[in-house]
């Protein structure tokens, strides 16, 4: 009974009543050509890097899906919109549908891995975008926010904005040079069996190597993946660079440098004797994400290298 | 070691309920009523009362459960609106809403509820063990480690619900596969599931430690179940099988009251006993790999489900349409406690059905014996 | 396995000699061997005398520890399964599954949540989880005398389990930070694992040795059932409660230390009871070097197949123990204890 309920119920309802906006341009998205309107006024962000780029250019959406953290969005966004205004639609486990609903959008901002189920229902509530780009390059993260800035219509800001971030990076690279704090670097986590080594094509090593750091990974991360498995404590010294960023997920990095150097094989790097470990943040170092948080990248850098 | 169901000592009469001796005059035992043939000359068809009860009281509950579904949520509706919405009327958001969102997923609600209680069922009876799941066996670790796979991409393009319907298949056969020699019943099978699904698990976690924290998420709701991430072919395939499985079941059910009691007797009533309990051990495995798929491992329904039609029935027949009906009342009422709870946070439906049914499952094995089985 | 039976003529004490010489080869070998650059050839020269600070670090610092703690580990969860399956008189009770992973697992999702680190893991949090999660399921069990039943004791195992294993995917579900961290500690490893960690255990596994010694002939005679146990003098509550007291702190340092590692609790008695029969000394005795030297053999495996990463221990564990439970259950009629 349910099913032919259900059956009736797809054929009557008239969906395209639902995205009302006559001024449409067509976007490329993973799911082909799309209808986007004109000047979206009512958005939402099933993805931390559309978030981003869309306050990057200055548009402050309505609804987002709470970062990795607790239940509200990544800190560093604070700076720039007054959290409390915007609407959480779930977590980036579970999209609450209804509340994408709700507040009747009539743009949608998806990350590029969306589920195809998922995306067939989004795109009936509002036009729903989703990149067609690969996260795992250093540079996918500007293709994912010129595109989610298009979908805007704001082409020209995201250019100045990244424009001001390559400027503000090249000065921290001569900066660098100049005090001779340059060389290669390796980010990594630490986990209790060793560290695990961020992939040298990631977001945050992007950002790195525009300062003049170099970011490896020593081959030890598979094509494909974020980072490595966990490396062998036997083989520290694979990882023993000029730099050494410690990503953690704490809110306090000392505590996991502690940690790190309870480790005597951690102790035995000439990278951590010369004093040069920085722990950054791994909420936005482990992330691919946008310009807001290549700027705390940069912020990370500024501090550590040239203080 | 497995105990015997005191059900064996429920009147003998209720095992010839589908072939009365044609005595006259032909009065139905207390409790039930008789369809068919008055005069004695054909079959008749003995109906109990009590059940006849139970079905339609669990079908209402069932109906007001959904009711109650499609009307509350991130957003609450009035039940009269929803019924308007279901008929294409009112405004287009809250058509949407009743007609895309909710109706759908209190489908595959209902769907999955009742099969993984249906397979529950069939094979608690089966191991003449009221704790005994598919879920037990393996089926559920093997779905979730080939999701996870699909998800998290080693090298496969199957869908992740066409993967968990595999894993759940290859699960099972595993499990038959080193079961077999020593036959279907009992410890040894349950041995060898469990076996299977710490492999399966093991090799889960080994690839959710491998990956990162997006592509975890990502496959998140196949490690703890949810009605979230349905997809429409994985639902029809069930609503298929389980209305197939249904039919299947009703048939088995003389065998399957017969089966609850020893050896000896099923096979002294006539029962072709391993064939019976492969047939229904196949179904049970069957049902839970079409639900698996759809709504990832929500197997404590399965507990759950048959636990309720068994306290509401009698011991006379083993309640198979009662069973599937409870479990899709649990499972919509598990969904919309998920819903609704935290809104604007939705709580995948596995985690609600484990923190309420871990309890009763500690509860039940707590609880004096003299209870029925 | 018809072989395994004939060898039970094999006498108790050939038997652990031969058990402990292999123990001591493949402590050798764990010192040998290793995901490194350090191989065994220059571990000799260096034992030898040759100046050699690498492999001296490795295998002081590194290896020797980890395999130290990996003998600790093997014999806690050898002798705790041999204990649990005799007073519960179940072949199948597993200590893994019976709550104390878990158990540990959620203690330490909690922990996570509350601001620790994986990496910082404070030792007591996972031991207080897995102790509580072991009684609780094994209060449920005897509480109703469902102990003598096996697989509704494991049904009770995987009941408690799921609830809290629910109860740990709710935690997770709110903290991506803690879910993002706890992967890497469900899978179990020795890899990082200072001597510090064992020394913070070390006080329970020293008393619940003691205990089990002392316990031991009582145990035994309650084999022979309750009443003859009763009257020569034992007093079988008091020696199933301390029993299982001595199991949950056994199971919960070697799961603090290491994480959940499965299937070895489960097998290693059931092996030795195939070499020497049913006899709780002689099963104890022989379960003694065979859990460690599983664990060992486990642990080189796993540092040398995907290097120069390593393995999770615990997966090598589940993926070897799982095919032996099902050997052992298709094999032989499970032995009443």
């Amino acid at each position: 009974m349910l099913r032919s309920v259900l059956r009736f119920g797809l054929a009557s309802v008239v969906i395209s009543g639902l995205v009302a906006n006559a001024q449409a341009r067509e976007v490329n998205t993973a799911f082909g050509e799309v209808d986007v309107p004109d000047a979206p006024e009512r958005i939402v962000t099933l993805y931390e890097g559309a978030l981003d780029a869309s306050l990057a250019v200055g548009v402050t959406p309505l609804g987002a899906i709470t970062s990795r953290g607790v239940d509200t969005v990544a800190d560093y966004f604070g700076e720039h919109t007054d959290l409390s205004e915007l609407q959480i639609v779930g977590v980036p486990r579970e999209t609450n549908l209804e509340a994408v609903l709700r507040l009747e959008p009539d743009l949608i901002l998806a990350p590029a891995e969306l589920p195809n189920e998922q995306y067939q229902l989004l795109s009936r509530i509002a036009p729903t975008v989703v990149p067609d780009t690969n996260p795992l390059t250093q540079d996918g993260w500007r293709e994912e926010s010129r595109f989610y800035a298009s979908v805007l219509g704001k082409e020209d800001e995201i250019e100045r904005v990244l424009a001001e971030l390559d400027e503000r990076a090249a000065d921290i690279k001569s900066r660098i040079e100049e005090a001779g704090e340059g060389g290669n670097a390796y980010v990594v986590r630490w986990m209790p069996g060793g560290p695990m080594i961020m992939s040298s094509q990631l977001f945050a090593t992007g950002v790195l190597a525009a300062t003049g750091i170099e970011a490896e990974d020593g081959g030890l991360v598979a094509e494909g993946r974020p980072h490595s498995d966990v490396l062998s404590l036997e083989n520290l010294s694979q990882i023993d660079g000029d730099w050494l960023f410690l990503a953690t997920l704490n809110e306090d990095g000392e505590q996991a440098l502690e940690a790190a150097r309870q480790s005597s094989a951690f102790e035995r790097l000439n990278v951590v004797q010369a004093g040069h470990v920085v722990p950054v943040d791994g909420q936005v170092w482990s992330s691919t994400s946008g310009p807001l948080a290549a700027n705390v990248i940069l912020d990370d850098v500024e501090q550590a290298l040239l203080p | 070691m497995l105990k015997q169901d005191n059900a064996s000592l429920a009147p003998k009469k209720a095992m010839f309920n589908g072939a009365m001796p044609a005595a006259s005059p032909l009065r139905a035992p207390d409790g039930y009523w008789r369809l068919g043939d008055r005069d004695g000359t054909g079959l008749s068809l003995l109906i109990e009362k009590r059940s006849v009860g139970v079905n339609m009281l669990l079908a209402v509950a069932l109906l007001l459960a959904s009711v109650a579904y499609l009307s509350l949520g991130t957003t609450a509706l009035d039940p009269r609106a929803v019924i308007q919405a279901l008929a294409g009327q009112g405004d287009m958001m809250t058509v949407f809403m009743v007609q895309e969102l909710r109706l759908p997923r209190l489908v595959a609600g209902c769907l999955t509820g009742g099969a993984f209680a249906l397979a529950g069922i069939l094979m608690q009876t089966l191991a003449r063990n009221r704790l005994a799941t598919p879920g037990i066996i393996g089926i559920d670790n093997g779905a979730t480690a080939f999701a996870v796979a699909s998800v998290v991409g080693m090298g496969v393009s199957l869908a992740p619900s066409a993967m968990a319907l595999t894993g759940a298949v290859t699960a099972a056969v595993l499990t038959f596969g080193l079961a077999t020699g020593s036959g279907t019943q009992g410890y040894r099978f349950i041995i060898a599931g469990i076996g299977v699904g710490a492999v399966f698990g093991a090799v889960t976690q080994l690839m959710l430690a491998r990956v990162g924290i997006d592509t975890a998420n990502a496959a998140y709701p196949w490690t703890v179940g949810s009605l979230n991430a349905r997809s429409g072919g994985s639902v029809q395939l069930l609503g298929i099988g389980l209305a197939v499985g249904f039919v299947l079941a009703f048939g088995l059910a003389r065998s399957l009251t017969i089966l609850r009691f020893s050896e000896a007797t099923a096979r002294g009533l006539g029962v072709s006993v391993n064939a019976r309990r492969f047939q229904i051990l196949m179904l049970s495995v069957v049902l839970t790999a079409l639900a698996v798929a759809v709504a990832g491992p929500v197997g404590m329904v399965g507990l759950i489900g048959p636990e309720i039609a068994r306290a509401l029935s009698t011991p006379r027949h083993v309640p198979v349409l009662a069973a599937t009906l409870s479990g899709a009342l649990v499972m919509v009422l598990a969904d919309l406690l998920g819903r609704t709870m935290m809104a604007p946070i939705e709580l995948p439906v596995g985690i609600i059905t484990a923190i309420v049914g871990g309890p009763w499952l500690l509860w039940i094995l707590m609880r004096p014996q003299r209870s029925r089985p | 396995m018809k072989a395994l039976t004939l060898t039970r003529r094999v006498d108790t004490r050939t038997l652990i000699v031969s058990l402990l010489t292999a123990l001591v080869a493949v402590s050798v070998v764990s010192l040998l061997i290793g995901a490194g650059s350090v191989s065994p050839s220059r571990v000799v020269a260096m034992l030898l005398g040759a100046d050699d600070a690498d492999a001296r670090f490795v295998v002081w610092e590194l290896r020797a520890p980890r395999t130290l703690i990996g003998l600790a580990v093997g014999m806690a969860l050898g002798v705790s399964g041999a204990l649990l399956q005799a007073v519960t008189r179940n072949p199948l009770a597993e200590p893994g599954l019976l709550g104390v992973s878990a158990g540990a697992a959620f203690a330490v999702a909690l922990a996570l949540v509350l601001g620790a680190s994986a990496a910082t893991l404070r030792i007591p949090v996972a031991q207080m989880g897995a102790l509580a999660g072991c009684l609780c399921v094994l209060g449920v069990a005897r509480w109703r005398g469902v102990g003598n039943d096996p697989v509704r004791l494991v049904l009770a195992g995987a009941a408690f389990s799921a609830l809290l294993g629910a109860l740990t995917s709710l935690i997770l579900f709110f903290d991506q930070r803690s879910a993002d961290e706890i992967r890497f500690w469900v899978i179990g490893s020795l890899a990082g694992r200072r001597l510090d960690d064992l020394l913070a255990v070390l006080p329970t596994i020293v008393v619940s040795g003691v205990l089990i010694a002392l316990l031991a002939r009582p145990l035994a005679a309650l084999a022979l059932g309750e009443r003859m146990a009763s009257g020569l003098g034992h007093h079988p509550r008091l020696i199933r409660a301390l029993i299982i007291l001595c199991v949950a702190l056994l199971v919960g340092a070697a799961t603090a230390i290491a994480g959940p590692i499965a299937f070895v609790g489960l097998v290693v008695p059931f092996v030795a009871r195939a070499f020497v029969g049913p006899d709780i000394r002689r099963t104890l005795w022989v379960s003694l070097p065979t859990g460690p030297l599983i664990v060992l053999v486990a642990d080189i495996v796993s540092r040398v197949v995907v290097a120069p990463s390593e393995l999770p221990l615990g997966v090598l564990t589940a993926l070897f123990g799982a095919p032996v439970l099902v050997a052992v259950v298709r094999a032989r009629r499970l032995p009443m204890l």
